[in-house]
């Protein structure tokens, strides 16, 4: 199995307040990477450093064939160029879903494929189709995203991130907008995903959910990757830091 | 938007094209002196309101003047298009170029006489003092001193009446100085005798009466051109004289005075008059013509500047939001100047004022202009809080899906702002419509400026203002009908 994501060196501040001191990891082809750790410890920020919804200031991130090096000196076009690039390895499905609320369901998934990817409309919406029925959404096509409930909103969301054929999936943190009695049907499409093979990195608080899905799991805490480790990390954590978050938030849950 | 720069910047070299193309556009009016005797039309402004010289009988141009200046047309082989406006900008329209030569009871007068070039005169009138009917503190000029005159700014009566030491006001026709004058707002007006029995002679109930001669001088009136007009002039003068030979300037006068004014000694005039009108008279004439007022001047100027104005509004507020300060600075800066002056006076810069440095905008065009930028100073703060109130996460969802600056604002993000900015537009374009009736004091033939000509012409206000008012709420209503529609069709997703 090759490294399909290769993060190395990613460092970032917010102003004085520093977020990514050092953070490197690797994530193989057809695995799910959950990203843990208290909050403030920047999980949010590598999730968003990989599409460069964030930049960071020094670090290197690769995925698949597109590279960006932060630190490097380039010209502005050739680092919009390689931005550009990188971006298109990856689909995002955010925290609040953010659908496009004056778009159909049909037409927030085929957004991508046919305005950006310049697919033909009629492929892109059987693809959208099908992606739907997937997530278990069949014949919602025409709904807006304000007549369905939060955890239909967010499966729509993961259906706009696959549409466009990612090497990644990027989830950030997403059941945590939800009521706790939507969580399970977004967790088993996620779980759906994992087991047909799609690479995903998910930032998560679902511990459980980690433990059963998870190939690999890091554990942040201070700008660092602390403990990193296969879904026993979980069970029997090496690190004290990771030991108290995980007797925490499992004694919350 | 870190990513986004080259494409402000483009953009907002397109605002700056725009601006400077809607600025400059049409300088070429038209010709000016240079043709000299080659020229087909001559462009004469006049004021279109002052009876019995210069005014409008159902819709049709007509009076003293009026017949003089297309006889001597005719006579000097021209074409005539007469320019409407006010006494007060009649000669700022002439020093501007946008009109020839002024045909309307112009007096000649030492100081005008060094400004600009006379026709031999066409009229010989006296100047009478006007006060109220019920007023017996004046009866002749010496009692004038002290006391409050109303006079238009620009016409040789205001300075006779400042000579005579009134304090004047500045108001543009006798008719509503008469008005004033019966309401006791004002004292004295000092006219030409000729308006004045004209005037009596329209009123059911004049209310003024004429108390003196100012003194037993005759003033002189002619035709008026600019000082580098002299061929023209000449051409002008030869043709007065030509008419007045043949009798056919006497014909003219008799035809309006019963007596010949254009010679010193033709007899007292007895003009006819209106013999008086209703309102409902009023409204009745003038209905028609500014229904017209309102689809050839209200409405395309309406639609024209609100169009231009948020194009220019959307380019500003891109400015006004990009990262680079080159263009942040100037956006706001328009924005400031756009909402920190008043409208009239941008209009008046525009149309009075650019003549001065050798751009001529004909008054619709320059009263497009002048909205246009107005519009746009205004709609480009609601344009950008509208992208502004678009949540965050919009831009990150069509980034994250490939979207690039130019696809996000168009796909995105300004389909959603669109919406939040409807009301607000909405009243920016209901402003507007309002708006537009001052372009009545550039002279375009808008719907207020229809019925003003009416009003100013019977003397009668209050009936005509009050059509006019109904009408523009009219017009403002189907726009607010118009904008419910627009909001729920744009609402269709939120429920």
């Amino acid at each position: 199995m090759t490294n399909l994501v290769e993060v190395t060196g990613l460092q970032k501040a917010f102003g004085d307040n520093v977020v990514l001191r050092d953070v490197g990891f690797t994530a193989e082809r057809g695995t799910c990477t959950a990203l843990l750790g208290p909050s403030g410890s920047g999980k949010t920020t590598v999730l968003r450093s990989l599409n460069v919804l964030e930049t960071p200031e020094a670090g290197v991130v690769r995925i698949a064939d597109a590279e960006v090096d932060f630190g490097a000196t380039v010209g502005r076009g050739e680092r919009a160029r390689q931005v550009r690039r990188l971006r298109s390895r990856s689909g995002m499905v955010f925290q609040s879903h953010h659908l496009f609320p004056h778009k159909t369901v049909l037409a927030n998934i085929t957004e991508g494929p046919v305005q950006v990817q310049k697919r033909p409309a009629a492929e892109a919406e059987e693809k959208a189709r099908a992606l739907l029925e997937q997530v278990g959404l069949a014949g919602r096509e025409a709904a807006y995203p304000s007549q369905l409930s939060g955890g239909q909103q967010q499966r729509v969301g993961i259906a706009r991130a696959l549409a466009l054929e990612p090497e990644v999936v990027l989830l950030d943190e997403p059941t945590s907008a939800l009521d706790p009695e939507l969580v399970g049907e977004v967790l088993a499409v996620v779980r759906d995903l994992a087991q047909q093979g799609w690479t995903m990195i998910i930032v998560t608080h679902e511990i459980r959910f980690a433990r059963d899905v998870a190939d690999q799991v890091l554990f942040l805490s201070d700008g660092v990757v602390a403990e990193r480790g296969g879904a026993e990390v979980l069970t029997d954590p090496q690190e004290e830091r990771t030991r108290r978050f995980l007797s925490r938030v499992l004694e919350a849950g | 938007m870190r990513t986004t720069r080259p494409r402000a910047r483009a953009v907002a070299v397109l605002l700056l094209g725009a601006v400077a193309a809607l600025v400059l556009v049409g300088p070429a009016g038209p010709a000016t002196a240079a043709d000299g005797e080659d020229r087909q039309t001559i462009r004469v402004g006049t004021e279109g309101t002052y009876r019995p010289y210069s005014y409008e009988d159902g819709g049709r141009l007509t009076g003293y003047d009026i017949d003089v200046m297309r006889a001597v047309a005719d006579e000097a082989g021209l074409d005539v298009d007469f320019v409407e406006g006010g006494f007060d900008s009649l000669f700022p329209e002439l020093d501007a170029g946008r009109i020839d030569a002024i045909a309307n009871q112009i007096t000649i007068n030492p100081e005008r006489a060094s400004r600009y070039l006379f026709t031999r005169p066409y009229t010989y009138s006296r100047g009478v003092i006007v006060t109220a009917e019920d007023n017996d503190d004046i009866t002749s000029i010496d009692d004038v001193r002290g006391k409050r005159a109303a006079q238009s700014e620009t016409s040789n009566w205001a300075e006779v009446a400042r000579d005579a030491g009134a304090d004047v006001q500045s108001v543009d026709s006798f008719a509503q100085q008469a008005l004033l004058l019966r309401n006791g707002q004002v004292d004295v007006v000092i006219n030409d005798n000729i308006a004045v029995l004209d005037f009596l002679a329209s009123q059911r109930d004049p209310g003024i009466k004429i108390v003196a001669d100012v003194d037993d001088e005759i003033s002189r009136q002619a035709l008026v051109f600019r000082k580098d007009e002299q061929a023209l002039r000449d051409r002008a003068d030869q043709a007065l004289q030509r008419l007045a030979a043949d009798g056919t300037l006497r014909e003219i006068s008799e035809k309006y005075f019963k007596a010949d004014v254009s010679v010193e000694d033709g007899g007292e005039a007895d003009p006819e008059g209106t013999g008086g009108t209703t309102s409902w008279d009023l409204v009745q004439e003038a209905a028609g013509p500014m229904v017209w007022g309102a689809i050839k001047g209200t409405i395309p100027l309406t639609v024209i500047s609100f169009v231009v104005g948020l194009a220019i509004a959307l380019v500003t507020a891109l400015a006004r939001m990009s990262s680079s300060r080159w263009l942040r600075a100037p956006a706001r800066v328009y924005i400031s100047i756009i909402r920190g002056t008043p409208l009239l006076v941008q209009l008046f810069i525009i149309y009075f004022g650019l003549p001065q440095i050798g751009i001529d905008l004909p008054s619709l065009v320059a009263a497009c202009v002048a909205f246009s930028l107005n519009v746009g100073g205004y709609a480009a703060e609601i344009i950008r809080s509208s992208i502004l109130s678009v949540p965050r996460g919009q831009f990150e969802a069509a980034t994250t899906i490939g979207m690039d600056y130019r696809q996000t604002m168009r796909r995105i993000v300004l389909p959603q702002a669109s919406r939040i900015a409807v009301p607000p537009l909405s009243n920016t374009l209901l402003s507007l419509i309002k708006d537009t009736s001052l372009a009545s004091v550039v002279l375009v033939n808008e719907l207020l400026r229809e019925a003003d000509k009416v009003a100013q012409n019977a003397g009668n206000y209050m009936a005509l203002y009050l059509l006019a008012a109904a009408y523009y709420w009219v017009i403002c209503f189907v726009v607010s009908v118009g904008q419910g529609r627009l909001e729920k069709k744009l609402g269709k997703y939120s429920v």
